[in-house]
């Protein structure tokens, strides 16, 4: 298990603490007074960065400005990224029949799943230590406080990563497949993000729905509560055991929902690549058009929420806003909206290679479909869904806020402003195709990366002291924040030519080589 | 012809997978591709298909270029690759559907006598297929259409015995039907029975190509039998080769033809036991060819 999965423990455990690191370290040298420490905190309290990534419990000491900053993200990753592992140890194995091997030499039937388990505890545990470690080295300790905040940080770090091997592991007991483990996973993950992300922008309730909440309430510098670290804890118990529970009773290969017979019998249209595409992703795409769906109630309903509070508050509180107010969380919550979308997208589009690494591409393409046909049809599923799901998203928002506010014209309004990053969300498909195209080797891992990458940019912006035309240039910073800004219609006409060149580039390269499986 | 290739090579980075390999399969006949794993069988076979680019040579398939003509080429070719891998949340009827049409119409009176034949249940999910019944589905969806020629790699190398059956019946029918059928295979036995003509390749080049018949003096028989005595006189019978004995047994090869008579003079030498096994490609390889490639390696070394 350590062998097979050295290099990824290795990459993910030196990012996510090399980010802490660097952010600490960045911060240390920009904030040496705290006048600026002031200044920042007053900045970090408002609705936008409460809903991203949550405001530090001591917002006002060098920790809890690196916490502000950086913690949610860690938070999520680590928790992601732990997920995706647990599947790739267990159910993908499972499906490759690499555990049939194991299993019939007497390992016992969990043998190999509390090995997967226990060596991510290990990566969660070292990672939490050293995220401590950092924080004690960068000084991000008041003076008179000891090292309390520096272990609770770190413990929170390492209780998400906990929990989340027993997400990762309950649902890989629910789905048969590693890619259905993956996404419901992820659902799941997602699902904890918007849960603290609702409670923390409103009166906190469902912020302790969520181990994400959990951690936030540990409130490292703050409080330094350590019982929540007791709750992960017997959360990731209850998952692992229900889990092996599950495990226990279900058939090797199987999934805890039986396989009923099915058709002996395939409808004409499977036979063409687009028809096949949308019943192979139909429940990738059933899925986030759900995410997409209740994210955009949740959004809603927090939109009006701060609506509510700005006319109880009067001008004082929309003056602390910097004078954008609403509009401008509101065109946050559309960029969200995006974001989410956009990952649909790339999920839809690397299917091109995961079919090639699969070997599945092969007798595909010994069917009569040229290459180009058939990288162009399933590039439709990601085209026009993520037209349909900017709109229904940015529309179902609208809906929901206009419908407290008494202005049906935000359904459309709040739709065109979602639908805006259509041409980004399609340069980062283009993306996604050229590296199908170029390198196919690693074109999933980077087309994933990229989203980490939008991701990042768009929480650490200028900490990363990238210049102003650089950050200009990533597709998301160069669509317009409607409604907070006006309409520019130049960027996306030249965003949407991009994204055109790009797939361009990919298909013409991947019609000229050799297909090559994993 | 309906393939014809004359010097293909191919390369994987500094692997040199293909080093001129020549190969023919006349229209109508079956084609056995005899070589030992890593040969370049599977190589071979996915530059037939277009998946792969050729280095250099020339390559005919039903009279196009299978990378230009590719689209136009597979309405009329069926594939079976070595490795079948499926969708697994599809069920094995969905797939051969799938399969079939993808480039030829299926004809599902063919597809149901197949699905008898080879035993397979259509309504399970694919993820629950072992390999010997992933091979049906890609096996049952080449044969449920009447495509002009079948390019198969491996076909039976997860089938049991009577499933080795059903496939030999099946592409006997294929060739009554006078349809063309590219066999690769690693076991010589199993191409001895169904093919016309016979390619032998070794680390990506032809070493041996002709009708089975032409090709006789492969295909000896390993006798091993422990004898009392008699063991010189077996000898200078006619058709053994190799007579070797050691700790009380002894072993040779026989052809083929003259394989009743040399039994029959074993048996009256009344042996106490006796092993006859038929010789594997390797063998074949090390016992035909393993002087010319010493020569050739020590060759090149030097
Ligand atoms: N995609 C590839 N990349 C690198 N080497 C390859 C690739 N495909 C095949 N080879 C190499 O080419 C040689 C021939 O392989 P293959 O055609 O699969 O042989 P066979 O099908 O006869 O067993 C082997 O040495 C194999 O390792
Ligand atoms: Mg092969």
């Amino acid at each position: 298990m350590v062998r097979r999965n050295r290099v990824r423990l290795v990459v993910w455990f030196a990012s996510l603490v090399g980010l802490f690191a660097y952010v600490a370290d960045y911060f240390g040298s920009v904030f040496t007074t705290q006048a600026a420490l002031d200044d920042f905190a007053a900045i970090s309290d408002n609705p936008g960065i409460k809903a991203l990534t949550g405001l530090a419990a001591a917002p006002d000491t060098l920790g809890g400005a690196v916490w502000t900053k950086i913690w949610m993200t860690l938070a999520v990753s680590l928790a992601l990224g732990i997920v995706f592992l647990v599947t790739r140890n267990g159910r993908a194995d499972e499906e490759l029949g690499r555990t049939e091997l194991l299993r019939s030499r007497m390992l016992g039937s969990h043998a190999q799943a509390v090995a997967t388990w226990i060596v991510l505890a290990v990566l969660a545990v070292a990672i939490g230590l050293a995220v401590a470690l950092v924080s004690m080295v960068a000084g991000l300790d008041p003076d008179d406080a000891g090292t309390t905040g520096s272990w609770v940080v770190g413990a929170s770090l390492a209780g998400v990563g906990l929990v989340a091997i027993g997400v990762g592991a309950l649902v890989g007991q629910f789905t048969a497949t590693s890619r259905g483990a993956n996404g419901l996973g992820s659902i799941v993950i997602l699902g904890f993000y918007m849960l603290r992300m609702i409670g923390d922008l409103g009166d906190g309730a469902l912020t302790w729905a969520s181990p994400f909440g959990w951690g936030e309430e540990m409130a490292p510098w703050g409080a330094n509560r350590w019982w929540p670290f007791g709750l992960m804890l017997a959360l990731t118990a209850v998952l692992l055991a229900a889990a092996w529970l599950i495990e226990e009773r279900r058939d090797h290969g199987a999934g805890l929902l039986p396989d009923r017979a099915g058709s002996s019998g395939a409808p004409a249209r499977y036979a063409s690549p687009l028809g096949l595409a949308l019943r192979l992703q139909r429940g990738p795409i059933v899925g986030w058009t759900i995410a997409v769906v209740l994210s955009a109630l949740m959004f809603g309903s927090v939109a009006n929420q701060m609506s509510d509070l700005l006319d109880s508050a009067g001008g004082n509180v929309a003056a602390m806003l910097q004078g954008a107010g609403v509009d401008a969380l509101v065109a946050l919550l559309c960029s969200m909206i995006a974001l989410l979308v956009t990952v649909f997208a790339v999920q839809s589009a690397t299917q091109l290679r995961a079919d090639e690494a699969s070997d599945i591409l092969e007798p595909q393409l010994a069917g009569a479909v040229s290459r180009t046909r058939w990288v162009l049809m399933r590039l439709l599923i990601p085209a026009v869904g993520a037209l349909a799901l900017l709109a229904i998203g940015g529309g179902l928002l609208g809906v929901s806020y206009g419908s407290t506010i008494g202005d049906p014209s935000q359904a459309l309004r709040l739709a065109g402003a979602t639908l805006a990053y259509w041409p980004a969300v399609m340069v980062i498909v283009g993306l996604a195709v050229a590296l199908f195209g170029y390198l196919p080797r690693i074109a999933i891992a980077l087309s994933w990366a990229v989203i980490g990458a939008l991701w990042m940019i768009m929480i650490l912006g200028d900490a990363l002291n990238l210049p102003g035309w650089a950050l200009n240039l990533m597709p998301f910073s160069a669509t317009p924040t409607l409604p907070a800004e006006g309409m520019d219609w130049t960027p996306l006409v030249v965003m949407t030519a991009v994204a055109l060149a790009l797939v361009g580039a990919g298909l013409e390269r991947f019609a000229r080589r050799d297909i090559q499986p994993a | 012809m309906a393939i014809e290739i004359q010097g293909l090579h191919k390369s994987f980075g500094r692997v040199h997978a293909l080093r001129g390999l020549d190969l023919e399969a006349p229209v109508g006949q079956v084609t056995g591709f005899l070589g030992p794993n890593g040969s370049g069988k599977t190589t071979t076979i996915r530059v037939l298909l277009g998946l792969l680019r050729s280095d250099a040579g020339t390559v005919r398939l039903l009279g196009g270029d299978p990378w230009a003509d590719a689209v136009r080429l597979h309405r009329d070719i069926a594939y079976v690759p070595g490795d079948v891998t499926l969708w697994p949340n599809l069920t094995g009827g969905e797939t051969i559907d799938i399969l079939c049409r993808l480039s030829v119409p299926l004809e599902p009176e063919r597809k149901r006598t197949m699905l008898d034949r080879f035993d397979l249940d259509p309504t399970k999910k694919a993820r629950t297929y072992s390999k010997g019944n992933r091979q049906k589905v890609a096996l049952v969806a080449a044969l449920a259409s009447r495509a002009p020629l079948l390019l198969l790699d491996e076909p039976t190398s997860g089938l049991d015995p009577i499933m080795e059956a059903a496939f030999q019946e099946s592409i006997r029918e294929v060739k009554a039907e006078g349809r063309s059928v590219l066999l690769s295979s690693h076991i010589f036995t199993e191409v001895e029975s169904l093919a016309d003509r016979v390619v032998i390749i070794r680390d990506g080049e032809t070493v041996e190509s002709g009708t089975l018949a032409e090709l006789r003096h492969l295909t000896r028989t390993q006798v091993t039998a422990v004898l009392d005595a008699g063991a010189d006189t077996l000898a200078s019978l006619p058709g053994v080769h190799d007579l070797a004995t050691g700790d009380g047994r002894t072993s040779f090869a026989v052809d083929d033809d003259a394989l009743a008579t040399v039994l029959a003079e074993v048996a009256r030498l009344r042996p106490r036991s006796l092993v006859a096994n038929p010789p594997s490609l390797e063998d074949l390889f090390l016992r035909h060819y393993g002087d010319e490639l010493a020569a050739l390696e020590g060759g090149g070394r030097g």
